[in-house]
């Protein structure tokens, strides 16, 4: 360390540290945004994917493959309240998890089982299309489970009720408890499972111990040992999105043709 | 001046380790080190910053005013770490979504800073800079050491492979959960921190 | 004779014969058959005022009833789910069982006893032989005696796991419990948290599996029955009161559940045993009780539509879990507990309020004894240190002034 320094000296000796540094941030910021904006985009895709069954649960696909199997899939806007479809809306800019902090893109849920404190105005769905005709739907789901916010995707057949297959990809749960709800030896379980009965009322349930063949217990799902309140909230929270307050009036609307 | 080197940058992986000796940068050691590869980015990731930033506080180490020399060393290491947490976001992205936050609390870490202003504010600019590569190197050491363990044991698992077959898929191995949480880096840690105080008694506090 | 044969063999264990890393072996066969040589010689130790062997035979005299109640039990459990028409588990437990051809009638108290045994004698062995193994060798390392410390350590281990646990998981279990809980803070007399308990927490973290959940209270194939705890943390207070009798078999110990976990009944013979040999103190066990009754009426009063554990009322936290075992023969661990009075009946009231606090309000951890008498353990030498402090202000103020 050298002599003593003037305040002129400390005070531009400072502003040249900021200035270098600044400008070595914002370069790497500026140069790889493009790279780290696709990778975002990737990883959001591969878990449609994944729920959608067109990507198998532990397969780690190249940028080239993703972009080739999510060509069939056809993200909407829809309006949670209504159910509408928003065609004029691009789905590109519609971020549901971070409009559910901001008040003026959500709004507060109605009390509910699964924890959902508020709801964006505007959800994403996703469409699997197949000759030109959409095969399947793909939902965004969430809810508490024991410790944390699950998140997920359930992919629906056509008749809106019928399990296609589902993914959680984020969630806090106990590991080898409720975190086996990644399992996909368990997430195979829930295939053509309903959602609904017969009157289009939410009656999915994750039971406790074992459930049976999708013929014998419709609605049910093998519960996880161990598991019993990561269970309740996955029931919970499935019942939720495909209920009145969740994806309900969507999926009614869908049921009936028009979309 | 060769011998002298190494010994700059072999000194801190056992005689003076950061963590067994000193017991610094524990936190991101406990949070990140349930798998392999995460364990690995994290500690290339350090040992870089330490490895740069000590350089270029040592570059500028005769022109920096003493009354704000904490805050230069700061801002020097902060954008370090900016850029380093950028670059991963763009290539590694799976590894840096699961660092998420513990790449930028890189800035935070002992080591960096405890290097930056105890060894480069007064050494030479290489010196410097391997005595940071060294410091990383024996940070790397224990975070790879825990990450083996933690992701064998508590998963059976290297590198996201599966080692040892589970006994849910049909083999004979039960993960241990334990290892899975944060705790069972401390166990592994003050377990290694032992064997290796045993090993080299002088690492020992004077009581 | 005997003594004349093991001082005979004592001097090839002693410096500089031929099995010196062997002695503390030697030493303790020999003090386990004989009294130590070295005994305190005055009466001021702070902690180790009372031989240690007395001491540790009281406690698991006190410990017998129960254990041959819990033995009992998990044989009568496991009987009357298999006279329910459930299929028998397929191990060689079972097979040891049918060899004996005592058969597997619930009314039979020697069926249902053997049947127990058949589950708890591994255990035992096993937690012994893995216990006895780190204990010498440490010994023969640091080049001290085996405590005989162990031995209680050793009882308590099989009263805490579930009998249908696998006896690798004891050995890893017992193994973490004696070096992470007891030897790393330099062994018996100076590990902060009780070895046992550790044992059980880290089993509980650790293979979550196998000793929480449903099905693994009762040995036998696919039978899922929740212990009362967990029934009414999961339907609340009318899932109990539905059986009239619950409440007195809970007591007596009638119930699934670890080993000692259940009969209160026996639990209250041993604390008497303890408190009369002045083994233990009564100080923590009283506040623990104490503490408990008055988080749990707080809670009642307080009240909650979605948390049915909050309404369960003191008597019955009570007889459920591990609460009366470990009252008495965990939270009064004259190691891990203060020393002081009235730190003892801090330490004791503070496990009584934390023990309802985990049970109603965390979700996931039913049963709260281990947690929270693992946790004042670790502030029992904190509260020592402020009990002492302010002691000695009042004195210096009643000096000064």
């Amino acid at each position: 360390m050298s002599a003593k320094h003037g305040t002129g000296y400390t005070m531009g000796f400072a502003a040249a540290v900021c200035l270098v540094c600044s400008v070595f941030v914002c370069l790497s910021a500026v140069a790889l945004k493009d790279r780290q904006e696709k990778n975002k985009k990737l990883d959001e895709q591969k878990n449609v994917l994944k729920a959608a069954g067109l990507l198998a649960p532990n397969e780690d696909a190249d940028a080239a493959k993703v972009a080739e199997l999510y060509e069939s899939v056809q993200p909407k806007v829809v309006d949670l309240k209504t159910g509408n479809v928003l065609d004029d809306v691009d789905a590109a800019t519609v971020n549901m998890r971070a409009a559910i902090s901001d008040n003026s893109k959500s709004f507060e849920a109605p009390a509910n089982d699964a924890k959902v404190l508020r709801l964006p105005n505007q959800a994403l769905v996703y469409e699997v299309m197949q000759d030109g005709k959409p095969s399947l739907l793909i939902l965004p789901v969430s809810g508490k489970g024991l410790w944390s916010t699950l998140y997920g995707f359930l992919a629906l057949d056509v008749d809106t009720t019928t399990v296609k297959g589902v993914s959680f990809y984020e969630h806090g749960e106990t590991p080898g408890l409720g975190g086996e709800i990644e399992n996909p030896k368990w997430t195979a379980l829930w295939k053509n499972r309903t959602v609904y009965d017969e009157n289009f009322a939410p009656a999915f349930k994750v039971v406790k111990g074992q459930a049976g063949s999708p013929e014998d217990a419709p609605h049910q799902v093998d519960g996880l040992s161990g598991a019993t309140l990561t269970g309740k909230g996955v029931t919970a929270l499935v019942n939720f999105w495909v209920g009145e307050n969740g994806f309900g009036p969507f999926l009614a609307k869908f049921r009936e043709g028009g979309i | 001046m060769a011998a002298k080197t190494k010994e700059i940058l072999l000194d801190p992986l056992f005689d003076n380790n950061p963590i067994a000796a000193q017991v610094l940068g524990i936190c991101s050691a406990l949070a990140v080190t349930t798998q392999m590869s995460a364990s690995i980015v994290m500690a290339i990731a350090l040992t870089v910053v330490t490895g740069f930033s000590g350089l270029s506080v040592s570059l500028i180490r005769n022109y920096i005013p003493a009354n704000i020399r904490i805050i230069v060393q700061l801002t020097i290491i902060a954008s370090l770490v900016i850029v380093t947490d950028q670059v991963l976001k763009a290539f590694v992205f799976d590894i840096s979504k699961q660092l998420s936050v513990f790449v930028g609390l890189i800035i935070t870490n002992c080591i960096v800073m405890g290097r930056a202003e105890a060894f480069a504010m007064q050494r030479k600019p290489i010196e410097s800079f391997v005595d940071g590569i060294g410091n990383g190197f024996g940070y790397s050491f224990f975070l790879l050491l825990t990450g083996f363990f933690r992701e064998l044991i508590g998963s059976g698992r290297l590198f996201g492979a599966q080692i040892l077959p589970l006994a849910t898929e049909g083999g004979w191995y039960t993960p241990n959960g334990l290892m899975v949480l944060a705790p069972g880096a401390f166990f592994v840690i003050g377990l290694a921190i032992w064997a290796l105080r045993t090993w080299k008694p002088m690492l020992k506090e004077e009581e | 004779m005997l003594r004349k044969l093991l001082d005979k063999q004592g001097k090839a264990f002693e410096k500089g014969g031929k099995f010196e890393k062997l002695y503390p072996l030697y030493e303790a066969m020999d003090t386990f058959l004989y009294t130590p040589g070295d005994t305190a010689k005055k009466p001021s130790f702070v902690r180790d005022a009372v031989d240690l062997k007395r001491m540790m035979f009281t406690v698991v005299i006190a410990m017998t009833p129960a254990i041959l109640l819990g033995i009992y039990n998990a044989g009568l459990q496991a009987n009357m789910a298999i006279d329910a028409g459930l299929s028998q588990l397929d191990n060689w437990q079972m097979a040891l069982v049918q060899m004996l051809g005592i058969g597997f009638d619930p009314a039979n108290i020697i069926a249902c006893f053997v049947h127990g045994l058949v589950y708890y004698l591994p255990i035992l062995i096993v937690t012994f032989a893995v216990g006895g193994f780190w204990e010498v060798l440490f010994a023969a390392v640091r080049k001290h005696e085996v405590n005989e410390g162990f031995f209680v350590t050793g009882m308590l281990i099989p009263m805490l796991v579930p009998p249908t646990i696998p006896l690798w998981q004891v050995a890893v279990a017992t193994s973490f419990g004696i070096v992470i809980g007891k030897e790393v803070f330099g062994g018996v007399g100076f590990n902060i948290l009780n070895p046992a308990l550790t044992a059980r927490a880290f089993l509980f973290f650790a293979y979550p599996g196998e000793i929480s959940g449903n099905s693994v209270w009762v040995a036998v194939d696919g039978f899922s029955s929740a212990t009362p705890l967990a029934l009414a943390a999961e339907q609340g207070m009318s899932a109990l009161t539905q059986d009239p009798h619950l409440w007195y078999n809970a007591f007596m110990g009638y119930i699934p559940g670890s080993l000692g976990e259940t009969s209160v009944a026996a639990c209250l013979i041993g604390a008497f045993i303890l408190i009369v040999t002045g083994v233990a103190s009564w100080r923590i066990m009283l506040s623990v009780v104490i503490g408990a009754f008055a988080m749990s009426s707080l809670l009642n009063l307080v009240g909650s539509d979605t948390n049915p554990m909050m309404a369960v009322p003191f008597q019955w936290h009570l007889v459920v879990g591990g609460f009366a075992f470990g009252t008495v023969f965990m939270a009064t661990d004259p190691v891990t507990a203060p020393v002081s009075n009235t730190a003892r009946v801090i330490y004791g009231f503070l496990i009584g309020v934390l023990v309802i606090l985990v049970r109603s309000v965390n979700p996931a951890y039913p049963e709260g004894m281990m947690l929270s008498i693992l946790l004042m353990n670790v502030f029992a030498p904190l509260i020592d240190y402020y009990v002492v402090k302010a002691h000695k202000k009042k004195r210096m103020a009643r000096y000064v002034g």
